[in-house]
């Protein structure tokens, strides 16, 4: 039994082990308990044997030996199978009782050590949780200034872009009625004659221009005179 | 400007053009066939004299020719030929086909000014709108409302860079 208890007990401490680790207190204490259990089966045990030593190793020698037998064999008389049976059955009992006030206590102790490991592992969880959390936060935190900074220069770019395609545009545009305004006066003299024929051309009297086409022979007479004297 | 040495040959204000010319000379040449036949014909069979034009008697009277005469013929058409291949020609075109009256002054001018035996060959250029283009043998003047236009360009610009601008954009 003590066998299996110690089986037990060392499969708890495995268990133990295993789940929490190293925790000292709780290991000495469990180990004392288990001592005092050793101790007291052994003194039991013991005191059970030598009883039985002392029955088998008297002689009858002399007379004292003579109330020796005598105390024996009333001891006999008083201690006899019945009275024995009777101390094992109450040391069973005790021993019984011992075992289980400290099977109750160890496993109040395993309850608390129970307890206590929830509570250590929902710490470290939780504190795990927390720095997994902080981490992801950070890098949330970190994406989102990233985002932030990318978005912040696009928007610089794209208004850059904006105001660089803006001055071309501009630039064309001005460009572009300059050489309108340009062609358009290159051609003005062509324009208006064009319109001033269509508007008035089959009004206009050849005889009221007869003036207008003296005085401008006689701007240019000179040449005139020069160029037919010179073709003469 | 009239001419230090005046010509002979009176040119009356009829004969304008290059034309009129080549018609005096084909009317004279008529008359001395006319001449010819009938020196050759019968008395009393006499055909009927070709009908001169107001050109023809005009030059001739003017330059105291009598185209009866061959001599006097012959002279005029001397002239003729003269003035056909020599006469200083000026090409003037206009808008429309000048009238008369207007070839008349014009003329008038251009011999009493250029030249006094100076010929015209008139074009036509309806692109003018009004005035007119001078080409003489080797210039080129253009009197026309385009060209009187592209000078006054600058100004037609200014005039047009004063105006208020509409803001059609709103």
């Amino acid at each position: 039994m003590l066998v299996a208890i110690g089986d037990k007990l060392r499969g708890y401490r495995q268990q133990i082990y295993e789940k929490v680790g190293l925790n000292d207190m709780q290991l000495v204490g469990l180990l004392i308990v288990i001592v005092a259990i050793i101790l007291a089966a052994a003194a039991m045990i013991w005191e059970v044997l030598r009883s039985d030593q002392s029955k088998a190793g008297q002689k009858p020698a002399t007379d004292s030996k003579v109330y020796t037998d005598a105390a024996s064999r009333d001891v006999e008389h008083i201690f006899n199978d019945e009275f024995r049976e009777e101390l094992r059955n109450r040391g069973r009992l005790h021993f019984e009782k011992i075992i289980g006030e400290n099977a109750m206590f160890l496993q109040q102790d395993l309850r608390l050590t129970t307890s206590e490991l929830n509570d250590y592992m929902k710490q470290e969880i939780t504190k795990t949780l927390k720095d997994e959390f902080a981490k992801y936060e950070q890098s949330i935190a970190d994406a989102k200034q990233l985002a932030v900074e990318s978005l912040a220069k696009t928007q610089v770019a794209i208004e850059e872009q904006r105001q660089l395609l803006g001055k071309q545009m501009e630039q064309q545009i001005i460009a572009e009625r300059n050489r309108i305004i340009e062609r358009f006066e290159q051609n003005m003299a062509e324009i208006i004659n064009h319109y001033v024929l269509t508007a008035i051309g089959n009004q206009i009297d050849l005889s009221d221009q007869l003036e207008y086409i003296l005085s401008d022979l006689e701007a240019n007479k000179q040449a005139i005179l020069e160029d037919i004297n010179n073709g003469a | 400007m009239v001419p230090d040495e005046k010509p002979q040959f009176q040119l009356p204000l009829g004969v304008v053009t290059v034309i009129d010319v080549s018609r005096l000379q084909r009317e004279l040449q008529e008359i001395d066939e006319f001449m010819m036949q009938t020196a050759l014909r019968e008395s009393g069979r006499q055909p009927a004299l070709p009908r001169s034009s107001h050109s023809l008697e005009e030059i001739a009277a003017s330059n105291g020719l009598n185209l009866l005469q061959p001599a006097d013929r012959k002279v005029l058409a001397q002239h003729l030929e003269r003035l056909h291949s020599r006469a200083p020609t000026i090409h003037m075109s206009f808008a429309a086909d000048p009238p008369a009256t207007f070839l008349k002054r014009l003329i008038t001018w251009l011999r009493h000014e250029i030249h006094p035996e100076l010929l015209l060959q008139i074009g036509l250029q309806p692109s003018l709108a009004a005035g007119c283009v001078v080409r003489t043998s080797s210039k080129y003047f253009d009197f026309s409302l385009r060209e009187h236009f592209e000078k006054q360009r600058q100004s037609l610009v200014d005039k047009l860079r004063e105006l208020p601008v509409e803001n059609n954009g709103g």
